[in-house]
């Protein structure tokens, strides 16, 4: 191998010139993020501007045919909506599925598979009026039969369902009144109810293929969507192609028949930069995820255009741990709370593209309190006194002591570093050093274990797509007795009550105020640290026409159309 | 054979350099300027790793946020990253990591694979030909795959990183090793030391080791090019450590996204990874030179 010592050292240099500009240019594109839990959508929105927006000038007359190739920045895990519990899935998941109502802007519910529905006097059930003239598109007919299949499968234990399951709650039980009316009953009442049924993960999916592929049915997905799906390729490409009979789109779009693309193609591409770079020489029309860097060079080309969408739900959030000491007290988180400086890392890292939160909801949501914006200033001498006044005191390493012990930060972040959140973590480190805090940032592949089964971190970060704010019971309500807890392990009696008659408050101007104290409450205890709200960004050629996105921020094709 | 393909590509490379350096001016030959220059760079980046504090104008963790992504200038030469650090000091101190790295896996497996390949080839028989057989399967695994697939079970850190950097490494010294102590071992004044009645050890301590050492040398001060260049590799790849102060190849990592807007932030750290393999592959190449007992006959 190595006989000849001449050769080896030309070969070794040569080596050290490529190596150096593969590692450059090429990239590791093979990171898939598996690891994202519930729901860990990338969260949205930005302040005031209405979500569904049509983002493109409206096409005079739409062009029949073509291919749109959308590059995607993650693997979807599976293409059976009551199974999946990633974001990026549902962007592909909205094409082949419907839904039997559509949530609006203006936060409305109006009709889509059903045409009507009343809603008994207790709260206790909603009947739905069924569209008669729809099919699944392997011919299985869609009527009352098929919905009951639907909601009693994500209530089946054997179905596994993730995010569906907490969505479709409190649901009971459905009854067939007739071939197209079905009636559904619930636990409790619940105000999140019927607006959860236009999320894309209840989708409704065709009982006949659900029955034949089993747990298979992700792989080999149908639904009533505008699309069919043709093949997936692990971690290359998934292609879904026009549903002719298609003619039962909701208000949310223009087109209410077939789409005008013959075929949508997803490009699975993790890696940011072989992403834009495929969008910038042509390979791909669209892709998703576009990084604040590249958005303004985007911006500045006359033959691309940056589409942005507006979603809703929570925020990205730090989650401060309360079961480990010190960060159980209130002044001691109310020291991060100081202590980091939010604003300047999500200017300095997203260049003025994200919004920086100030809540545990973002704009757009029922009963966001706008008058927290701008409600905490950084200022580090308020942290230092803060922790001066519990005890700790700086040793002469500028770390915190108390007791002999130091005053460390375990922060936890997944693997690959999705929207820069790593970043965060590497510039808060430094922040917190200032004060006296010494941060401990662990980078895991694995954050199931480490986070959701060890509880092993003092900050984890996390987001949620979601329309509804009844959410936020998920992240800070008590957790029943012998579960994990929520992320924040926060038990307030006052909270908890707060939440609970939120979920039943029929009022929305009173349930409003319900989930602003909330916010307060969450502000005022230093429970969270807002970071920023996601805005999905699509950079595409401008031959890309039409391209919408709904109120929780995923693409809608219905309308797409390529100028010729 | 090992030893003669060596010698003759010096022989080869002699006939094309003799010509040309004939007389005079053979005295200081441009090769020889290109060692001074690679020991003088290597020098300036030990020191470096020494002494960061004396030659970073920035702390590398101070995070100037009103200066994100500038390009390189007076007041910071290489320019500054997303983060708003000076890129130069990141670079300073990211050499302390990198030069750890490669010298301690060529530490570790010249070591091993020096003492893997002595013990073969002097006791011989069977442990010999077990072994290289062990060795034999090793080589038929590319040395980053290897490398890979160890940092990958080990999970990230630097000691992890070494050693899989010196795992990677092993089998080739462990051949070297094995080659030059059964061509010692058959030499006439190694029968003779038998003759006289040394111990097999006193033989091979006195005899045996000292005259097969100095292909090892050469080989590891080669190495240690390689060593640096697959560390950096594996921390691009995101098999090292996240540290606040980055190595060279996770400062390139890091960077690779902002290519098209800043192209200083992965260009530098880049710069002096090459510059510093290439400076050890011509002084490791110098030393062959001086080294090589054929040389010298010639």
């Amino acid at each position: 191998m190595y006989s000849n010592h001449r050769s080896f050292k030309w070969t070794s240099a040569l080596l050290a010139v490529t190596l150096t500009l593969a590692l450059a240019l090429a990239a590791c594109g093979n990171n898939n993020n598996n690891g994202g839990q519930a729901a860990s959508g990338d969260a949205s929105p930005s302040a005031g501007s209405p979500a569904a927006s049509q983002v493109d000038g409206s096409p005079s007359a739409a062009a029949q045919g073509g291919e749109l190739t959308y590059a995607l920045a993650t693997s979807p895990d599976t293409l059976d909506p009551q199974r999946s519990g990633l974001a990026v899935a549902v962007r592909v998941i909205r094409t082949l599925y419907d839904n039997l109502v559509v949530k609006l802007p203006d936060n409305t519910v109006k009709p889509w598979l059903a045409t009507e529905w009343t809603e008994s006097e207790d709260g206790l059930s909603y009947t739905f009026k069924l569209r008669q003239d729809v099919k699944f598109q392997d011919g299985t007919p869609f009527n009352a039969e098929a919905v009951k299949f639907n909601y009693d499968r994500i209530l089946d234990p054997n179905t596994k369902a993730a995010n569906a399951s907490a969505l479709l709650k409190p649901y009971k039980s459905a009854e067939v009144i007739d071939e197209y009316t079905v009636k559904l009953n619930l636990e409790t009442p619940s105000r999140a109810f019927l607006g959860n049924l236009s999320q894309a993960l209840l989708g409704l999916v065709s009982p006949t293929a659900a029955k034949k592929y089993g747990d298979q049915f992700g792989k080999n997905p149908v639904g009533t969507g505008p699309f069919k799906f043709v093949k997936w390729e692990e971690n290359a490409e998934i292609t879904v192609e026009r549903n002719p009979d298609y003619n039962w789109a909701p208000e949310i779009v223009d087109n209410k028949g077939a789409p005008y693309l013959d075929r949508l193609t997803f490009k699975i591409a993790p890696e940011e930069a072989t992403r834009i770079g495929s969008v910038q020489s042509g390979q791909v029309l669209a892709a998703e995820t576009v990084p604040p860097q590249n958005i303004v060079s985007f911006k500045s080309n006359p033959d691309f255009q940056v589409l942005q969408a507006n979603t809703i739900g929570l925020p990205y959030t730090l989650f401060i741990n309360q079961e480990h000491a010190p960060w159980g007290e209130t002044k001691a988180r109310q020291a991060l709370q100081y202590g980091i400086d939010v604003g300047a890392i999500v200017k300095t890292l997203y260049l003025g593209t994200y919004d920086q939160a100030w809540s545990a909801l973002t704009p757009g949501v029922l009963g966001y309190d706008a008058s927290l914006e701008n409600s905490v200033q950084p200022d580090a001498d308020k942290a230092n006194a803060l922790l001066d006044e519990i005890g700790w005191k700086k040793g002469a390493d500028g770390i915190r002591e108390k007791d002999g012990k130091k005053l460390t930060l375990r922060y936890v972040d997944g693997s690959p570093n999705r929207e820069k959140r790593n970043d965060i973590a590497a510039i808060i480190q430094q922040q917190l050093k200032k004060i006296g805090i010494d941060t401990e940032v662990v980078i895991t592949k694995d954050i199931l274990t480490e986070v959701y089964t060890n509880s092993n971190y003092d900050l984890y970060g996390n987001s949620q797509v979601n329309g509804d704010p009844n959410a936020l019971s998920a992240f800070y309500h008590t957790a029943p007795k012998g579960a994990l807890g929520n992320l924040s392990k926060v038990s307030d009696p006052e909270l908890d009550q707060w939440l609970e008659q939120g979920a039943l408050e029929k009022d929305d101007a009173k349930r409003a105020e319900l989930y602003k104290k909330v916010q307060q409450r969450i502000k005022d205890e230093a429970i969270i640290l807002p970071i920023y709200v996601f805005p999905y960004t699509v950079a595409a050629s401008k031959s890309v026409q039409g391209l919408k996105f709904d109120l929780l921020g995923y693409p809608l094709f219905n309308d797409v159309s390529l100028a010729k | 054979m090992r030893q003669s393909t060596a010698a003759e590509a010096v022989l080869q490379r002699r006939k094309w350099e003799l010509p040309a350096y004939r007389g005079r001016a053979r005295r200081i030959r441009p090769a020889d300027l290109f060692v001074y220059a690679a020991g003088a760079l290597i020098l300036i980046i030990a020191i470096c790793a020494a002494f960061p504090q004396w030659i970073a104008p920035y702390s590398p963790t101070d995070m100037m946020m009103d200066a994100i992504m500038q390009g390189p200038s007076a007041a910071h030469p290489f320019g500054t990253d997303y983060y708003g650090r000076d890129i130069l000091s990141l670079v300073v101190y990211g050499s302390r990591d990198s030069l750890y790295i490669g010298f301690m896996s060529v530490l570790v497996g010249g070591l091993a694979g020096g003492a893997i390949g002595t013990l073969s080839g002097y006791v011989g028989g069977a442990l010999d030909a077990v072994l290289m057989r062990i060795v034999d399967v090793l080589m038929t695994i590319p040395g980053i795959l290897l490398a890979l697939a160890i940092a990958a079970a080990m999970g990230p850190g630097m000691g992890n990183i070494v050693l899989a950097v010196a795992a990677a490494s092993v089998p080739g010294y462990a051949r070297v090793m094995r080659g030059q102590t059964i061509s010692i071992k058959n030499r006439p004044f190694v029968t003779a030391s038998r003759a006289i009645g040394a111990t097999p050890f006193a033989i091979f301590w006195k005899h045996v080791l000292p005259n097969s050492l100095s292909p090892l040398l050469v080989m590891a001060t080669l190495g240690i090019g390689t060593a640096i260049l697959t560390g950096s590799g594996l921390s691009f790849l995101g098999l090292g450590v996240l540290k606040e102060i980055p190595d060279w190849g996770a400062l390139l990592s890091q960077g690779r996204g902002y290519l098209t807007v800043a192209w200083w932030i992965c260009t530098y750290p880049g710069l002096a990874i090459t510059l510093l393999v290439l400076a050890v592959n011509i002084v490791g190449d110098w030393l062959r030179d001086r080294l090589d007992p054929k040389r010298k006959e010639a």
